[in-house]
């Protein structure tokens, strides 16, 4: 009988710990931040080949594909502190495993901006620069005489002004003829307090700021850009407004 | 309370018992499991293989793959084997729509209109089980498969699992990566293009032709389904008749181009018979339609419009992409 006594007690501790040592995870345990990486035509989600958005160049368009890199992510918060995020993160509209990106172990602390690298600096963006998945060998930028990766494929039709012939378009970016043409963001926000809690950053894209603000971008004429550096450079002016915090909550 | 100690005792020991039973001597003497790992070798610019955790390369499963891939005993009537269709110097590929066998290890989609996804397991068993419809008992009774198979697997009795993994592991060798343009690339190799390969590389790779958007990259290929133009009115077999979704009408497996100039005729229906039509199509035969994919980026033009010199150069540039070593390789041969 003893012995029954003694299994008891050995069961109800192993229970007992067992149910301590998840509690702890939940609660004592490091904070995480997810980024979710969202996309909007004029403030309104992606509606994916629907050709009816209309943009400044006055053409009605679709979205297609959409892929990019981002890189560097990285989170501030209010005391200077800053952590890594992810190095480099491919975003493909029609993959839902690139939509969300958790980092682990975040320390406690008032995070208040992100900043990141749209596309890759000049360390990464070689070629073998990264890793030799069939997702990035697909981003490969192979023009002779450039090097690396596409930094973003926007890809969509258009209706030519409104005649109702339906063209191609495809906003290719990266670097070429030796211009480098990555930027970087970086967007406050309204604090997330990680007290060993997880949180959401929702950082949203809007395509149509890419044709415009401050330049109007025009699909005619613009079959072939990868080797055209002034529509590089366009499209890299209006970068600056494609991004925005969508919203900070937790958990 | 002791009953049901006892109940315990002999419940456990049954159940170790039965879990130890694997281990066991084969009922077969003179066969025995101790398999030599396998390492499928590739250069470095190609993609990381992703291998099937359930299926390690082994020696002996490679070559068992090798066998079954060669063997009518596959087919129930004993009438074919896979390299009847998929001749070794022509690509693995042969008559009119035939799908070659290269670099599939790298593959995540196949057939023309991608019935089967995943990796090269699944597609094995897809063609044991569903294309040929293999009677394994043939294999269970047969003299010489029921060793190979314990060799290679630890097993008694021989599935259509079993068969299609070491399918898989035999194809998973038969890479190409030795043609003249892979030599061209290859620093220090001493082969140099013509000018005309060197015009023809241009054109592929620069917006120009814009072939790389979707046969980019060393498998020239980006495992993907586009529609390239070839139809006013997309056909209804490629894509669409697997996801029932109208917007993938006349979406087809971007092919590979490794090995194209031994592969013709070209496209699903093999509607072309040489590289010469296929270019003529790309230049200015490309149909605008609802689904056309956006990187057929002159499609309004009705192509690329190359000039008579354009297309030869970009032929000659496709043609760098046969590999002799590879049709000739005696690993890939067959082996009876
Ligand atoms: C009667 C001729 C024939 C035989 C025999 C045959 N195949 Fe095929 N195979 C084809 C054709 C035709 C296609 C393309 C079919 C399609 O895509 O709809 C194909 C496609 C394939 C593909 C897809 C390749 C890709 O790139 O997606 C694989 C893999 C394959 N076969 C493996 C096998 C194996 C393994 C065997 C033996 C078990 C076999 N085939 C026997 C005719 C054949
Ligand atoms: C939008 C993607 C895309 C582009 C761009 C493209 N192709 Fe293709 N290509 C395909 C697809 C998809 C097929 C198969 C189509 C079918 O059979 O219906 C194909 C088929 C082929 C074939 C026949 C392959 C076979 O095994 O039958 C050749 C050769 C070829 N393409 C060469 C080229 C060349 C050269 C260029 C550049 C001038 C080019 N392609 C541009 C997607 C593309």
């Amino acid at each position: 009988m003893k012995k029954h006594t003694f299994l008891k007690i050995s069961i109800f501790a192993f229970i007992l710990f067992s149910v301590l040592s998840c509690k702890k995870d939940e609660d004592n345990g490091p904070g995480s931040i997810t980024i979710q990486l969202d996309h909007t035509v004029k403030g309104d989600p992606v509606e994916i080949e629907n050709i009816k958005y209309t943009c400044q160049a006055g053409h009605t368009f679709s979205v297609v594909n959409l892929k990019y890199y981002l890189s560097e992510i990285e989170l501030h918060a209010k005391d200077g502190s800053s952590i890594s995020v992810v190095d480099v993160h491919l975003r493909d509209i029609h993959d839902l495993s690139t939509e969300q990106y958790t980092v682990e172990d975040i320390p406690d602390g008032d995070y208040n901006s992100i900043s990141f690298i749209f596309g890759l600096d000049e360390t990464t963006n070689v070629d073998g620069g990264l890793e030799n998945t069939i997702e990035n060998i697909n981003m490969e930028w192979p023009i002779p005489g450039d090097q690396g990766y596409h930094y973003m494929k926007f890809e969509g039709r258009y209706d030519s002004l409104g005649t109702g012939v339906i063209r191609n378009f495809n906003i290719h970016t990266g670097a070429t003829m030796g211009n480098q043409n990555y930027f970087e963001v970086s967007m406050p926000f309204s604090e997330a307090a990680v007290r060993s809690n997880s949180w959401t950053i929702n950082v949203s894209m809007d395509l149509n700021e890419w044709l415009q603000n401050p330049n109007t971008y025009d699909f005619d004429g613009m079959e072939m850009i990868m080797m055209n550096q002034a529509a590089q450079e366009l499209l890299k002016a209006n970068g600056a407004s494609v991004f925005s915090i969508a919203s900070v909550r937790k958990n | 309370m002791k009953n049901l100690y006892f109940y315990l005792f002999c419940f456990l020991s049954l159940f170790i018992y039965l879990s130890c039973k694997k281990d066991a001597v084969p009922t077969n003497p003179g066969w025995t499991y101790d398999p030599t790992p396998y390492t499928v070798e590739y250069p470095d610019n190609f993609p990381i293989m992703v291998f099937d955790e359930d299926n390690p390369m082994t020696v002996e499963g490679v070559e068992l793959g090798r066998m079954l891939y060669y063997d009518t005993l596959l087919h129930p009537n004993g009438d074919m084997a896979c390299a009847s269709c998929h001749d070794q110097s022509l690509s693995f590929a042969s008559f009119p729509t035939v799908l070659p066998h290269v670099n599939l290890g790298w593959n995540t989609t196949f057939l023309w209109n991608g019935k089967v996804s995943g990796n090269i397991e699944d597609i094995m068993l897809f063609e044991v089980d569903d294309f040929f419809k293999t009677d394994l008992t043939k294999f269970n009774n047969h003299e010489t498969y029921p060793k190979l198979f314990y060799e290679a697997f630890e097993t008694e009795e021989i599935t259509s699992v079993h068969a299609s993994r070491a399918l898989a592991q035999f194809l998973r060798t038969v890479i190409s990566s030795d043609s003249r343009y892979d030599k061209i690339i290859t620093s220090g190799s001493g082969v140099f293009p013509t000018e005309e390969e060197l015009n023809g590389y241009d054109i592929f790779f620069t917006e120009r032709g814009d072939c790389f958007h979707c046969h980019g990259g060393i498998l020239f290929s980006d495992n993907l389904f586009h529609n390239n133009g070839l139809d006013a009115e997309p056909s209804a077999n490629g894509l669409s008749e697997i996801t029932g979704d109208p917007l993938d009408l006349g979406k087809y497996k971007t092919p590979t181009l490794r090995n194209i100039a031994l592969t013709a005729p070209y496209m699903h229906d093999g509607r072309f018979q040489t590289l010469e039509e296929v270019v003529d199509f790309y230049s200015d035969g490309v149909q605008p339609s609802a689904t056309i994919d956006p990187l057929m980026k002159q499609a309004h033009n009705g192509g690329i419009n190359l000039t008579e010199e354009e297309k030869d150069d970009l032929v000659a540039f496709l043609k760098t992409l046969t590999d002799t070593t590879f049709t000739n390789n005696p690993a890939f041969s067959n082996p009876f």
